[in-house]
């Protein structure tokens, strides 16, 4: 094949999956190694994208696999709108929650809020 | 071409998110975290979800950065307190955790026949798929074949609405405390 080599790039979709679990594992990490609630919330984001990235590459990949494609490649698009409904209302009611404890014990570090720990 | 667009905005996203994760400021972690949003909406649109991606960039980028943003103003926290005691052990043996989580997924993705046997994703749609990701696509879905999910989505932001109200609302014995 003639021209630049990355024309001649394919996407398949195993790297797509594999970029997409790297992104949750990396959510993953931040959540469990952070103390700031702030950035916790935020590594939330991180996963819940990853997870919305692997829908959306297979709903690409239904349109290929299925006989009739295309309706169900847009049911698992309705799936992500309905992911990031819930990641709307997780970042109001956690940062909400954030600003209460922050009012109370006027820090943001998890470590320190640990009224519910026996 | 449109492969290589991918995987620059792939890799940049991943990068993007380990800077999030690693920042101690989370001013800065927010400035990142819309780099990283920004490289999902184009993953997005390359995946032939156009749709997606814009309601990526309005919903994310737009108003849940806006409230993190916001928040962070409010808390006005001082760079003492943005250190974090995590030992370095603890942080490994977390890496290694996640880590071992990623060799999982990636070895159940890798093992998988019908995920190997997808065709380029970057070519075109094959004849007689019909609309995929569109406004009028997933408007009709939506509207169609999943109202009660859609509706029950309503009441759940509507919850959500209430509750961050009703945690953030300033109880009678605070009235007129100031905090410095």
């Amino acid at each position: 094949m003639s021209g630049p080599v990355f024309l001649a790039l394919e996407l398949s979709l195993q790297n797509v999956l594999l970029i997409a679990s790297a992104i949750f594992c990396v959510g993953v990490y931040g959540v469990l190694s952070r103390r700031n609630v702030l950035v916790i919330l935020m590594c939330v984001e991180l996963m819940l994208n990853g997870a919305n990235l692997a829908l959306v590459a297979f709903a690409r990949a239904t349109v290929h696999r299925l006989p009739e494609g295309a309706p169900r490649a847009n049911e698992s698009h309705v799936f992500v709108v309905m992911v990031l409904a819930v990641a709307a209302a997780e970042a109001a009611v956690g940062l909400a929650i954030l600003l209460a404890a922050y009012r109370r014990w006027h820090t943001a570090d998890v470590g320190k809020i640990n009224l519910l720990s026996g | 071409m449109d492969a290589a667009v991918f995987y620059v905005s792939g890799v940049g996203s991943l990068l993007s998110s380990l800077l999030v994760v690693s920042l101690r400021n989370p001013v800065h972690g927010a400035i990142f975290l819309v780099l990283f949003f920004a490289t999902i909406s184009l993953d997005f649109l390359i995946l032939r979800a156009p749709f997606l991606a814009v309601i990526q960039v309005l919903v994310y980028a737009g108003a849940i950065m806006v409230l993190y943003i916001f928040v962070i103003m409010l808390l006005s926290l001082r760079p003492e307190e943005l250190r974090e005691g995590t030992s370095a052990g603890r942080k490994a043996l977390l890496a290694l955790f996640s880590g071992g989580l990623f060799l999982l997924l990636a070895q159940a993705i890798l093992a998988s026949p019908w995920i190997s046997s997808v065709p380029d994703l970057a070519g075109p749609l094959p004849k007689g798929a019909g609309e995929v990701g569109t406004t009028r696509a997933i408007g009709r879905e939506l509207f169609q074949r999943h109202v009660l999910p859609f509706e029950l989505t309503s009441v759940l932001i509507l919850v959500a609405i209430m509750g961050a109200i009703y945690l953030t609302r300033r109880r009678p014995s605070e009235r007129g405390k100031v905090h410095q």
